[in-house]
């Protein structure tokens, strides 16, 4: 039953045709089975998911209306807290963190009657590519056990691929859910900032930092969307407005709509295998009554070194509650204050955490300030506006989600810039506070190839749409690879 | 050159003579790379008006018990976080 789509599921719950304790068995079934060779989850929550199957089952009986995800098993990013539910982040830190609170997006879906099954590894503190920066184990790409599942959010999209899960929740900063949606063939949405509420997400970058969902068909991520979603008051930055249903919603007529691609997304660097795929896609959306339009983002290429100066820098003081005092980790022996503070976070952060601190303090530095941030802020303007202006023209925007297809375990852990350059095609949308979605669109052997559509802010509708299209057109992404 | 001991310490953390060199060395790399930015016009605001926050009403809510908060401390007594002593 794991390798039903999560829409698939919830008719069949409807129908009674299996039980929410059945479903649950069988996606329990599938993580025992091959997640000691996945390694997504950090925590499985085994005797609470049946106990909370159990009680939707109850609830069925008794006749009570139920939201579509009642019933449905979802994986959730260890950067989320979850009450009583250990929340990592994948450090030494937060080793033994049981946070007393749920994040807003935790409690709507409790409200929704989702099934928690457990917690998934990430780059630690969500910095990284590639999931292995993790402090306590590596998540392969399901697709090919030697290489990445891609990051930070590689235990999201790892365990939807496997088929141990139909829907995660992961966070996205710089690419954190396209990128691994990428690598691992499944649909992955950053929302547009604001829309979904950040209480309880364990800050990286406040200003870029949004939680989205990830699944195997634009419908269910569309749902899962849907139940996130909103105004929340904890959340001074979250948008007041209301939004449709979105997987009620979707449409996959493309008559007329006018699809961007800006050419500096298929510059240097980028394999022509990806090219390909990428246009054969916008082929297929034209064969539907698509329009293509060659567009221009100029300051695209200086979007990566802006993206990791304002990032780091707002981690730098993000990460300044970690000292040892009032929870997690603290180090053993001290002397005074200072030193408990040094040596905490020395023992407790791994080397990529401390180079973003440092490079984030360096930044907001006495004498660098005007020279890194102030202008990496300008630069942040600026590209909001071309997008503006690209959007006047285009409804959606068609991009590569990532240069190349998943690497080698260990092939990049040792250059850090040539694992922050994974993240050229998807740092833009952060920046820009935009909603996008990667989608599979082909494979080099086994390796699957994403496709990222970008919209104007609030557009996601559209974007699902456009996908959706594609989708019915290439009969559907739910595709679980053998794991071997 | 960056002054890795001086970063170090103002991001309150230490480094090995070992890190040190390792560090600086992709540091200056990093560096390298994010300075390339253009210079921009800077007349114009840095916050985006079409985003207003809105702030909740400032009222007390209770919202955590002590016992729940201090679940998670290293070192607790009394129902107060242990800390090495601050002032003599």
């Amino acid at each position: 039953m794991y390798q039903y789509t999560a829409a698939e599921l919830s008719s069949m719950l409807k129908k009674k045709e299996c039980s929410a304790v059945e479903v649950t068995e069988s996606v329990l079934g599938r993580i025992h089975a091959v997640d000691d060779k996945v390694g997504a989850f950090i925590t499985v929550t085994e005797e609470l998911a049946l106990q909370k199957a159990k009680q939707v089952d109850e609830k069925r009986v008794a006749g009570e209306a139920l939201h579509d995800l009642a019933g449905i098993p979802i994986a959730v990013k260890d950067n989320i807290c979850t009450k009583g539910v250990g929340t990592t982040c994948a450090s030494k830190m937060l080793e033994n963190f049981v946070p007393p609170y749920s994040a807003t997006v935790i409690e709507k879906l409790e409200r929704c009657d989702y099934v928690p099954v457990g917690k998934v590894n990430m780059d630690e503190f969500a910095m990284g590519s590639s999931t292995e920066t993790s402090y306590f184990k590596k998540t392969r790409n399901p697709n090919d056990l030697d290489r990445v599942p891609g990051g930070s959010s590689g235990g999201s999209a790892a365990c939807v691929s496997a088929g141990e899960v139909p829907l995660s929740l992961g966070s996205d900063t710089g690419g954190s859910i396209r990128l691994p949606a990428s690598y691992c063939g499944v649909v992955g949405l950053k929302p547009t900032y604001s829309s979904v509420s950040r209480y309880g997400l364990v800050a990286f970058a406040s200003s870029l930092d949004q939680i989205g969902p990830l699944g195997r068909s634009v419908a269910d991520v569309a749902m899962l969307y849907s139940a996130i979603c909103g105004r929340d008051n904890h959340d001074a930055t979250s948008a007041v407005r209301e939004y449709p249903d979105f997987a009620a919603s979707l449409q996959a007529d493309l008559k007329g709509k006018v699809i961007g691609l800006p050419k500096e997304y298929f510059g240097h660097g980028v394999s022509d295998k990806v090219k390909d795929a990428i246009m054969k896609m916008a082929h297929d959306l034209e064969q539907q009554g698509a329009v293509l339009k060659e567009v221009t983002l100029p300051s695209t290429d200086y979007a990566l070194n802006a993206y990791y100066i304002i990032s780091s820098a707002e981690a730098s003081s993000n990460l300044a509650r970690f000292d040892g005092v009032k929870y997690g980790f603290r180090a053993k022996d001290y002397n005074g204050l200072v030193d408990l503070y040094e040596k905490t976070r020395s023992e407790g952060f791994g080397d990529e955490v401390k180079r973003r601190i440092m490079l984030g303090t360096f930044v907001l530095s006495s004498g660098y300030y005007d020279a890194y941030y102030k202008r990496a802020k300008l630069l942040q303007q600026k590209i909001t506006a071309e997008f503006h202006n690209a959007f006047e023209a285009c409804d959606v925007l068609l991009t590569p989600t990532a240069p190349d297809t998943a690497f080698k375990i260990g092939e990049n852990i040792g250059d850090p810039l040539k694992m922050y350059a994974t993240d050229i095609c998807t740092v833009t949308v952060n920046i820009a506070g935009l909603p996008a979605l990667s989608v599979p669109c082909g494979y080099d052997g086994a390796l699957p190839i994403g496709c990222q559509l970008i919209g104007a802010k609030f557009s996601e509708q559209n974007l699902l749409n456009t996908a959706f299209a594609y989708e019915q057109s290439v009969g559907g992404f739910n595709r679980i690879p053998q794991i071997r | 050159m960056i002054d890795i001991k001086h970063i170090a310490k103002l991001s309150r953390l230490c480094v090995t003579e070992q890190e040190e060199e390792k560090f600086a060395k992709e540091m200056e790399n990093i560096v390298a790379m994010i300075q390339d930015l253009p210079q921009l016009d800077d007349t114009g605001a840095l916050m985006d008006p079409n985003q207003p926050m809105i702030l909740r009403e400032d009222t007390a809510q209770q919202h955590f018990k002590r016992d729940a908060l201090l679940q998670n401390a290293p070192q607790t007594k009394a129902g107060c976080v242990v800390v090495p002593k601050v002032v003599d």
